[in-house]
């Protein structure tokens, strides 16, 4: 036994030194603050904030139970236990069988603190549930369609032109959600394949996506910001990666926002030119590591500052190169599946691209929308995001070890693209 | 003058002649010893040995779970085995190690506790561990997907859409392969193993009783065990119904759950959490029971308020079924749906809180000895309460539909899981062990194993809390490093390497005790009911003389009369002496075969296709060959009849004569 507890000390020793190892080596332990992009401690929101003070109640509720059943818990075990093996053969304690009162308001006791949280939980149901009456004519409506592993947004009251004869059609963007701040909006949820689920925990909790089923959701934000949203039911491979960004602005920005967004895809150049003159700053391609973190540091000190930078052109835009990325994205057949309208690109299974330039974000709210994580991207979708549709497209080995014809882009046809990409402001 | 006695009367003066094929097995070891036992305490003990087995498997896939999670962007598993991992986790966990280890203990302790010599239906008993062997092994099969593939067996991986399955994510569409129908066909046998199980153990607990051991003086654990059954009873054929849509919609065109065909994947949902709440209470009553056996016990007084215990037993068990949609609370069900399952929801905690004030009553004013499964039975209270206040807030639909899906909740399921059902658990293996094996675990070690994983568990799953309250959503096999999750996700996983160093240490010492531990003598704990009059262990017969039962604490109040239990167990000795003696079943091996007959035909079905041309005939002729199997099982098992033994004993409790041919 002693040489037992020996062993037990130097072991506790060093379980110890491999437990403070986070501490030593500057680990940011400040999590119980709970501050993250997708908090909902900290809301900003009007839903998210009653469903936060709802939570405050059951926590106190529970607190002052447990400390008070823990008290008691805890004196009981101290008073009673037995100090020596004398105390524990003496003659056995009064055998007695319990005692109804005690037992009754025990119960009674129970079931007052059980009322103190379902008379607001009651409350907190039906208003959360939808848009208040009040605000339901001034409501924007949002369709939002959840795919494996992207969301698709549709503005129904908006409509913008889809090709150069000015036919119109809802306008439809994907992965960032724009909205008017201080204002409330309804978002219709739907899918196309399986169960995702609509989670933007700063504005509010999650609703379901669920085939044969309307579903929907109501948000308002309080001030313009820039919010981190997240699929929050398990939906195949990439769940994990199935991301969105939902950007409220104020009237003002949000109508140009609008405007801009009406407009049809940007065109610099009518014919394209030599692909041999592709310049050198687009074409970094290094390698990644599995899982690479795809946002960088830059980004995150004012994210909405970063948002509206990307809504203005480039300078030292390389027009020949565009077109080529143009005309590559028809050659290539990248336009079967997603829609560039006015550059003929018809594509419905896929992102809307027609202004993917002024986006934040690539492959789901993943990748911070750069041209080194765009052409990572479409380097090799299935290595960022396993099993989607796009790597689907594209030439690789099969399951069973033999050779899957498919799409194939050389270095420079990648920078084209790339180039063409961002220019879709 | 006498007559010749005709030639059928001399013949039957002989033993009677039996069919070969109808041969009773008598090895009592060896392999066949335990393919053919029908013992409740070996059957308890083979539960037992698999539901460890697995519960070191689903350890195993924790522990990669936590690595993969231990830093952002981790690239030690793919998204796919991560997503299999937690699949196969959830499913192995709760099917596999939680259920069968009280099981187990149902089988084991069950029977002694209400002074019966076996359960029921001992065959029956026997067909139960060997159809749970084969569920277990069909939802396994997936881990040797490329060794199928090799052999011709288009096989897939193990199941990756979640132990609860959601529709549409289990159709052909989004999950070709087989990796879905081992996971149906698994849990579709497991189903069965638990019915039988079940009805065996209501059966028994309502009529094997012994004289005198009325409904209310039942102890607490088989009381239990007798609602755990009716729950599984009850709760089990919707998952049946629900598993047979999804493999017809796969294999056979139906539109159940089809969205193309117009099916309904909500209904999938209804019809799992209709199971799958009461489920969570199949996994957590045994667990109340054991606490309810252990502290009255380590306290040397009666369990406080024991009929208001045993109804809050019943009423959680009721209120099981009326709460089932809390799971659902982000589905869209409308306001007045949505308010009333939270409230029923809010209605489950008092039953729930009652059975705690009671513990404590049952520590106030009693001697407590600070053993080992005292500890973990203390451990149990604490952990529990945390789980169950963490229960109580997702019951507000409003906060919780932050909190639904979110890491939050895998804090909650595992202090309730772990700090409740599995704390119970290895605080019954302690308490019960010098019983079952006659040896006892050493305390310091077992102590030593209670610190460290009580600590592992805390540093694992409390900081889980924040995690989900700081969005992080469950699932997920990857995240990024600027969410603010990195530091609680490292000293999780820290965590629950610590917590795998405790299990470790405490199975260790009881594979140990079980060779070489300290040899003790009968009712080691000074315990109350009537499995403690038993010697250690326990011989095949349990009890020597049926004891009449007096009080509620059987055994503690024999202790205290003995004189008159001595009277009376003379006479009952007698009584029974004069009807031929103790009557015990034979061994058959015709469960186990028709359990293998099912699991022929389960691996047949499993291999079906929408598209039935390549192999159909062998998958066919398999499921057919099963069917043939299981139903000569099943033929041989009523033909044999239920025919046994009697044993007669010396006063030493050693049989003292073999009557193997005697009918009954």
């Amino acid at each position: 036994m002693f040489t037992s507890l020996t062993k037990f000390s130097q072991w506790s020793r060093s379980a110890f030194a491999v437990a403070t190892l986070p501490l030593l080596s500057g680990c940011d332990l400040n999590f119980w603050r709970m501050e993250g992009h997708q908090s909902t401690i900290t809301v900003e929101g009007v839903v998210a904030r009653e469903q936060l003070q709802l939570f405050y109640i059951t926590c106190w509720v529970s607190l002052v139970i447990f400390v008070l059943v823990g008290g008691v818990l805890a004196y009981a075990t101290l008073k009673f236990r037995a100090r020596s093996a004398a105390d524990e053969h003496a003659e056995p304690p009064p055998q007695g069988h319990g005692n109804p009162l005690i037992e009754l308001g025990l119960i009674g006791a129970s079931v007052l603190a059980l009322v103190v949280i379902a008379v607001p939980t009651m409350q907190g149901i039906w208003s959360t549930y939808d848009v208040p009456e009040a605000e339901k004519k001034d409501a924007l409506q949002i369709t939002c369609t959840g795919n494996q592993w992207w969301f698709k947004f549709e503005y129904p009251s908006e409509l913008a032109p889809i090709n150069n004869a000015g036919a119109k059609a809802p306008l439809i963007t994907a992965n960032e959600l724009i909205i008017p701040a201080g204002r409330a909006v309804r978002v219709n949820l739907r899918t196309v394949d399986v169960i995702h689920s609509f989670w933007l925990p700063k504005l509010a909790g999650k609703v379901d996506m669920i085939p044969n089923r309307a579903n929907h959701i109501y948000i308002r934000a309080d001030h313009p910001g820039y919010y981190w949203g997240q699929c929050a039911e398990y939906c195949g491979d990439s769940h994990a990666v199935m991301r969105f960004r939902v950007i409220a602005l104020d009237q003002k920005e949000y109508a140009e926002w609008l405007e801009q967004q009406s407009q049809l895809a940007r065109t610099l150049a009518p014919r394209p030119t030599d692909t041999t003159q592709a310049k050198a700053q687009f074409a970094s391609l290094r390698s990644f590591k599995q899982n690479e973190t795809g946002v960088t540091d830059k980004f995150e000190i004012n994210p909405l500052e970063s948002w509206r930078a990307k809504q203005s052109p480039e300078k030292n835009e390389d027009a020949a190169l565009i077109a080529t990325g143009r005309q590559l994205f028809s050659t290539k057949a990248c336009l079967a599946c997603h829609n560039i309208r006015g550059h003929d690109a018809p594509g419905i299974t896929g992102p809307d691209l027609t202004h993917i330039g002024s986006r934040t974000t690539i492959a789901g709210g993943l990748l911070e929308n750069n041209s080194e994580q765009l052409r990572r991207w479409i380097h090799n979708p299935g290595a960022v995001k396993p099993g989607n549709k796009m790597s689907l497209a594209y030439a690789r080995i099969g399951q069973d070890g033999k050779p899957i014809d498919g799409i194939k882009l050389t270095g420079d046809e990648e920078v084209a693209l790339v180039a063409y990409l961002e220019s879709l402001k | 003058m006498e007559l010749a006695k005709s030639a059928h009367l001399i013949k039957e003066a002989h033993a009677p002649s039996q069919p070969k094929l109808l041969f009773h097995p008598k090895s009592q070891s060896g392999l066949m010893g335990w393919l053919t036992t029908v013992d409740h305490k070996k059957i308890g003990f083979l539960y037992g040995f698999f539901a460890l087995i697995f519960f070191i498997v689903g350890g195993f896939e924790a522990l990669l779970i936590r690595t993969q999670l231990m830093v952002p962007n981790n690239t030690v598993l793919t998204a796919q085995q991560y997503n299999t991992m937690f699949t196969m986790h959830g499913t192995t966990m709760i099917f596999l190690a939680v259920m069968p280890l009280s099981a187990a203990f149902f089988n084991f302790i069950m029977p002694l506790q209400i002074g019966a010599r076996d359960v029921a239906f001992p065959r029956l008993n026997a067909f139960s561990i060997w159809t749970f062997v084969a569920g277990a092994i069909i939802l396994n099969i997936g881990w040797f997907g490329p060794v199928l593939e090799k052999m011709g067996i288009f096989g897939h991986n193990a199941p990756d859409a979640g132990w609860y399955g959601y529709s549409p994510l289990t159709s052909k569409t989004f999950s070709p392969g087989h990796a879905v129908d081992y996971w149906v066909m698994g849990l579709q046998l497991l189903g069965v193993a638990s019915i039988a199980a079940s009805l065996n153990f209501i059966v028994t607990i309502i009529n094997m009783r012994a004289p005198g051991m009325t409904m209310m003086r039942l102890p607490v654990f088989t009381w239990m065990a007798l609602i755990t059954s009716f729950l599984i009873v009850l709760s089990f054929p919707f998952i049946t119904i629900a598993l047979v849509e999804v493999m017809m919609d796969r294999n056979f065109g139906t539109n159940f759950f089809e969205v193309s065909g117009g099916g309904m994947p909500i209904l999938w949902q209804h019809l799992f959490w209709v199971f799958g709440h009461p489920e969570v209470y199949i996994l957590i009553l045994p667990a109340m029971g054991i606490i309810s056996e252990i502290l009255p016990t380590f306290s040397r007084k009666p369990l406080f308020g024991y009929p208001i215990v045993v109804f809050s037993g019943a009423s959680i068990g009721f209120l099981g079924f009326s709460v089932w949609s809390h799971h659902m609370f982000t589905t869209g069900m409308g306001t007045v749906a949505t308010a009333a399952f939270a409230l029923a929801t809010m209605a489950i905690a008092v039953p729930t809180g009652v059975k705690i004030f009671n513990w404590i009553g049952t520590l106030w004013g009693g001697h407590l000895m600070m053993r080992t499964p005292m500890m973990f039975a203390l451990g149990f209270v604490w952990m529990f309460m945390i789980g169950g206040f963490s229960g109580v807030m997702h019951s507000a639909a409003p906060a919780d539909a932050q909190q639904n899906d979110s890491y939050f909740v895998i804090a909650h399921f595992h202090y309730v899981l772990i700090g409740g059902s599995i704390f119970a658990l290895l605080a019954g293996l302690h308490y019960w062990f010098p019983l079952m094996f006659g040896r006892k675990v050493s305390e310091f070690w077992g102590k030593l194993s209670f610190w460290i994983i009580f600590g592992g568990f805390n540093v694992t799953f409390f900081p889980m809390h924040f995690l989900g309250l700081n969005g992080m959503p469950r699932r997920t096999f990857t995240y990024d490093p600027n969410l603010g999750w990195n530091a609680a996700n490292f000293i999780a996983t820290m965590g629950a390497y610590v917590l795998g160093l405790g299990m470790f240490i405490y199975f260790a010492v009881l594979v140990y005790t079980f060779f070489k531990g300290e040899k003790v003598k009968k009712d080691y704990w000074d315990g109350r009911t009537l499995e403690w009059s038993l010697e250690v262990p326990p011989p095949e017969y349990n009890f020597r003389v049926i004891p009449t039962v007096h009080a509620r604490d059987a055994w503690w109040y024999e202790k205290h009369h003995q004189e008159e239990i001595a009277q009376e167990q003379a006479k009952s000795a007698a009584a029974e002496n004069a009807h031929g003696g103790i009557h015990m079943p034979f061994g058959s091996i015709w469960p186990f075969v028709a359990s293998l007959g099912l699991l022929i035909g389960a691996v047949g079905i499993t291999f079906f296709d929408a598209d039935p041309s390549p192999g159909i005939h062998a998958k066919l002729g398999v499921t057919l060959i099963g069917g043939v199997v299981m139903l000569i099982g099943i033929y041989f098992w009523s033909l044999e009849g239920n025919e046994g033994y009697h044993l007669h004993l010396d006063k030493d409790g050693h049989p003292i004569e073999d009557d193997p041919h005697a009918k009954h």
